[in-house]
């Protein structure tokens, strides 16, 4: 039955979608009317029959959209900006324009000139490291190498097959040809589409919105799509925060779902412009405390955590969220006798045709009210003084603002680097303050510079501009960095302190997708899941969103949920009981049974036990086992049933740290 | 001093005691400002620096502790309130099969609820409680985390078991093998927020032949070689790890699960029979209950257990399909399950004298509609709500405030702060039970603006409902 009015619903929204513009007035008054009932959950119905009409809303100053009480929430104007912003964020010069770079996209090649990044990023990290005097990890060994790289650019283990070639290559520049292999695979696709779907919360249902599962795989299509075509990162962005449309049919307007996860209930529509602008900046330019003046001044509240927190204001928070205040995100019912059935649109300039009204009393927020005569308050891009141009809609304005930030870039690329690196080189990468970030304008006494290498911050941020947001490329130069190819184990005395200075690779617990897939890879032994109407897949890391797949094995591994859940990379007690229990497991480790004719077990009942160990570990491990592990393991399979030793075998490498780790 | 000696210094006074390698070592601009002599400016707060933890600052109140576990039942979908706890009988609406009947002087409905009837002396309803949200994955949220979770720190927010984890996982014994917040029949329990991992709700749904995964398809003693085996190949990489500490507490947790498994205390906990099961209502809420009641009893180390009764939504049919009682899920036959489950778990802490030392809390995230049903029959959303508590010295067989004719609004709030009962005050009352200071602040959260356990608490906005031990 759902399936029928999931049928009925594309029909319905297909027609709604061409005749859009055409809705009446009279239907868009009921569309209104029907949005505040659904704000106010099903109140509306309740009314129908016969209940007494009462404002749901929350009472001013209602509970925590701060912690610091009410007497703080005063709306006050700047008085004067004490730093110019201009100098704390430049304005990339060379801006591009659209036509040009949806040329720049087709023709791009997907990899940059080689010679460019690796020497700066090393430059400016073993320069550090000389000034601190910190000895860095050694390099890695190529078995180290091909795992940890594999693993990273596209969230498998490599086969046995390519770590041998891989190894047993003469060639000097071998790993350079490795991650070109590997960032041209369709796996690269797969994995970087899961870590932007992160990024970008692309989730069927979340607390204050449900996409469907339409949207959500508009979305992924959308973000999937975007980095086959290896579309620049700052049109991503664009069309993102530009999205115009209906949320669940056509990957091309997929990025619609984006705006729409913004939505937020239980207050004022500005509630909404204020969410999807603290999205905008945490995503964007890796800034959340932008989410914090949304609702106060600065001062009293990031006093000690962000110098250009503390003297931003609500007002100038409000200026960057009137970008929004033409925008409606437009909940509309199918069929009006179905309530859980709708889809969502992004339209600008129908509904709401004033700027940011300073009008509201109760929600989310503490109340807007004005400040003398100025009633509403106009779109202002406060980090570079940036404005609409005349007739420039305004949310092609904000785009056009936003990527032109240099801000933009460094946001990305310190994202970036926190996935490969595990720390950001300013941490938290969503905690940016623009005005500790450059060493020759430093900050007052007091404070220090924000990033833990600002050259290096800069250098990739410009590296990323000038490459034309090349995602491929950033990624590429990066991992061909002698610094990724340090090892992540340290022999001497390590001092935590280094960390920030990336002395050595941080190990990672692989994703759960990554578990799972690597079990399914190595064990020769396939799987298929079933996500809804999207059809089956062979491989986690294909699915949507991690709850598509969900179930105990997955959600051990804490995938998180792209609403209020990031991913983690905690260990639990579940994973442990998952990886040593669990029928996925299992079953894997099986010579013989369903499915498992060809299974690694079986193979390696073939061979004598010093080839069966050899097996199991490059199988699995992707390397070959030390002269100690090899006596152990063959000892283990001298005795007793030869074929449950070899499953016992197998399942203690599935069980071992480094093939839970990246490392 | 250079930037670089203040680092060390700092890192000395504040040592790194937590388990994640990549956030360490981790000082907040707070504390660097608090080393430095730029100050807190909160400074009426009593400070609570310690070189085990993270600076914590606190009011000085005083909690009731009485409570050494909870266990906190959330009615997932939004009860209606005044068919259950705050029964409002409608003339021509309320069906016969309700039964309304005076209990204690309160309104009852013995046709949905009998069996939690008898239970009435052990039980205090708060009937002057308002939710914030009327959309329920929001709010079922709120009622977990205690504030608004699209507040600044509503992402970063642990569930309330999971602040119950991190003060009461001191006071484990090495011999505990039980997780110290456990989740049943709760898949989509609120996380452990910015807390490290081993403070999440431990979720699993009960089953009867025990917890999951703690057998292996091979056995004991086959497990016991390939344990073994593992360890031999592997104890160089996860014992004093050459590659840091993630390792080492990867090796803590197989410790933990192979202490989990094959473990008759375990089993018995977590498995049941089915005449067990028949009692408690033989529904997967009841057997929940029922492996609550047996975990509390193994005395293993778990201190709160969230439980989740979803299906409450009841926009239609809330009497039945047409009004018929048996057909449909609707509130006789849901009403039944939570009758049949909550009052077997009372019952039985009762009996053995766990009840003493434990608070039931049960709530959901909103109210319904009141008066005349929709025209589809059901109630729609609406703020008004109800709480229920027992045990650990709650005194039982009466009401805390009350709602008008309709039960549409509170009427009287009957307690000290003379307004509607929050979830904050719900999360505040569990925190005091268990003698955990309510108005505590964290330093230690990702944005170094300090994580309150009650959002407010040093304005005295939110607090424990005292008046249920009074």
């Amino acid at each position: 039955m759902i399936l029928a009015a999931f049928t009925i619903r594309r029909e319905c929204n297909f027609l709604a979608r061409r005749g859009f513009t055409l809705v009446t007035g009279a239907e868009r008054v009921n569309n209104m009317r029907f949005r505040a009932g659904i704000l106010y959950g099903f109140w509306a119905l309740g009314a129908a029959a016969g209940g007494q009409a009462q404002e749901a809303q929350l009472p001013p100053g209602h509970a925590d959209c701060t912690m610091f009480g009410p007497q703080r929430d005063r709306f006050v104007k700047p008085e004067r900006e004490r730093f110019a912003l201009s100098a704390t964020t430049a304005q990339v010069t060379h801006l591009r324009g659209t036509a040009v770079t949806m040329a720049v996209a087709a023709a791009q090649p997907a990899v940059v000139d080689p010679a460019n990044y690796p020497s700066f990023i090393d430059r400016d990290v073993f320069g550090a490291l000389r000034d601190a005097g910190v000895t860095p990890a050694p390099k890695t060994t190529d078995y180290e190498f091909i795992r940890r790289v594999t693993l990273d650019l596209t969230g498998r283990v490599p086969t046995p097959d390519r770590v041998q070639t891989f190894v047993t290559d003469t060639a000097p520049d071998k790993r350079l040809k490795l991650i070109d292999e590997l960032i041209q695979s369709p796996e690269w696709i797969d994995k970087w589409t899961m870590y932007f779907g992160d990024r970008f919360r692309n989730g069927q249902r979340k607390a204050q919105v449900n996409m469907f599962a339409q949207g959500r795989n508009a979305f992924y299509d959308w973000i999937k799509s975007s980095l086959a075509s290896n579309k620049p990162y700052d049109r991503m962005a664009r069309e993102i925060i530009a999205a115009r449309g209906t949320n669940s049919f056509n990957a091309d307007e997929g990025a619609v779902n984006w705006l729409v996860g913004g939505r937020v209930t239980g207050g004022p529509v500005q509630d909404i412009w204020d969410q999807q602008t603290a999205n905008i900046a945490e995503t964007f330019l890796g800034m959340s405390h932008v989410n914090c003046v949304l609702c106060h001044n600065g001062r009293g509240h990031l006093d000690t955590l962000s110098l250009w927190g503390k003297q931003t204001t609500r007002y100038q928070a409000w200026q960057l969220a009137s970008y929004l205040s033409h925008t409606d995100t437009l909940q509309t019912r199918v069929d009006p006798a179905i309530a859980n059935l709708y889809y969502w649109s992004i339209t600008d300039g129908v509904r709401y045709k004033t700027d940011y009204a300073l009008n509201t009393t109760t929600g989310n927020r503490p109340q807007r009210q004005p400040s003398g005569s100025e009633k509403t308050v106009a779109p202002v891009y406060i980090f570079t003084g940036d404005k609409p141009a005349s007739g420039e809609d305004y949310r092609d304005a904000m785009a056009r603002s936003v990527t032109s930030d240099f801000q933009f870039a460094r946001a990305a690329v310190n994202y970036i680097w926190l996935e490969l690196f595990g720390r950001g080189i300013v941490n938290p990468a969503n905690q940016f303050d623009l005005a500790r970030l450059d060493p020759d304008n430093p900050p007052p006494d007091g404070w220090t510079i924000q990033p833990s290498n600002p050259q290096l911050l800069n250098d990739l941020a410009k590296a990323f501009v000038d490459g034309g947001y090349n995602v491929k490329g950033l990624i590429r130069a990066v991992v061909a960095s002698e610094t990724y190819q340090l090892s992540s184990r340290y022999d001497g005395d390590w001092n935590p302190t280094w960390e920030p200075l990336f002395a050595r690779k941080m190990v990672r617990r692989l994703w759960g997708e990554e578990v799972m897939d690597a079990i399914v890879q190595t064990s020769g032994i396939p799987m298929s899941y079933t996500i809804g109407d999207a059809g089956k897949i062979s491989w986690a890391m294909q699915a949507p969103e991690p709850l598509a797949i969900g179930g105990n094995f997955l959600t051990s591994f804490l995938p998180g949920n792209r609403d209020d859940e990031e991913r983690r990379g905690d260990g639990a007690v579940q994973q442990a009981l998952n990886l040593m229990n669990d029928p996925f497991v299992m079953g894997r480790t099986r010579a013989t049974g369903t499915g498992a004719t060809a299974s690694l077990a079986a193979r390696a009942m073939a061979g004598n036990n010093e080839q069966a160990v050899n097996l199991l570990y490059l199988t699995v491990l992707s390397r070959s086992p030390s002269d100690s592990e090899k006596a152990a393991a063959v000892t283990s399979l001298n005795s007793g049933n030869r074929q449950q030793k070899i499953e016992d075998l197998l399942w203690s490498l599935y069980n071992k740290v480094d093939f839970i780790f990246n490392y | 001093m250079s930037e670089q000696e203040k680092f060390r210094q700092i890192n000395r006074k504040y040592p790194n005691r937590q388990a994640t390698f990549f956030d360490r070592p981790h000082w907040t601009r707070r504390q660097f400002f608090e080393v430095v002599g730029a100050g807190v400016t909160a400074s009426f707060l009593v400070g609570k620096a310690s070189a085990a933890g993270p600076v914590i600052t606190q009011l000085p109140v005083e909690t009731v502790n009485k409570a050494k576990n909870v266990i906190f039942v959330l009615l997932a979908g939004a009860p209606s309130h005044t068919d259950l706890f705050d029964l409002k009988v409608v003339s021509g609406v309320t069906p016969d099969a309700v039964k309304p009947a005076a209990l204690k002087g309160l309104s009852w409905p013995t046709g949905i609820l009998p069996k939690l009837g008898g239970t009435i002396d052990d039980i205090a309803i708060v009937r002057s409680m308002r939710s914030h949200a009327l959309v329920h994955g929001l709010a079922q949220t709120w009622t977990q985390i205690g504030r608004n979770p699209a507040a600044a720190l509503g992402d970063i927010a642990p569930n309330i078991g999971s602040v119950v984890a991190i003060e009461k996982t001191p006071e484990r014994q090495p011999s505990h093998v039980f997780p110290t917040f456990l989740a049943l029949n709760s898949s989509g329990a609120a996380g452990p927020g910015y807390l490290d991992s081993k403070y999440a709700p431990f979720k699993t749904a009960p089953s009867a032949s025990g917890l999951g995964n703690t057998v292996n398809q091979d056995g004991e003693v086959r497990l016991t070689a390939k344990w073994n085996t593992m360890h031999s190949l592997d104890d160089s990489l996860r014992v004093d790890s050459p590659y840091g500490k993630p390792l080492e507490d990867m090796n803590d947790f197989y410790s933990a699960a192979k202490g989990l498994m094959y473990n008759a205390t375990v089993s018995k906990a977590f498995g049941f029979t089915a005449q067990d099961s028949q009692r408690y209502g033989n529904s997967g809420f009841g057997n929940s209950c029922l492996v609550a009641k047996q975990v509390l009893a193994a005395n293993q180390g778990t201190r709160f257990i969230q439980i989740t009764l979803g299906g409450w939504d009841m926009h239609q049919n809330i009497y039945g399909i047409g009004g018929d009682p048996t057909k449909g899920t609707n509130i006789f036959t849901l009403g039944k399950q939570l009758d049949d489950g909550l009052s077997a778990l009372i019952g039985d802490l009762k009996a053995s004298g766990l009840l003493d030392e434990t608070l039931v809390v049960a709530v959901g995230e909103f109210g319904r509609t009141v008066g005349k049903l929709s025209a589809a029959a059901g109630r729609d959303h609406w703020q008004q709500q109800f709480a229920v508590f027992a045990g650990a010295g709650v005194k039982g067989g009466r009401a805390i405030g009350s709602t008008t004719a309709d039960g549409a609004m509170t009427d009287d709030p009957g307690w000290s702060r003379g307004r509607d009962v929050t979830p904050e005050d719900v999360e505040a009352t569990i925190y005091s039970a268990m003698g955990i200071n309510w108005t505590n602040i964290r330093y230690d959260d990702p944005f170094g603006r300090g994580f309150e356990y009650v959002p407010f608490s040093k304005d005295d906005r939110y607090g424990p409902l005292t008046e249920l031990w009074g």
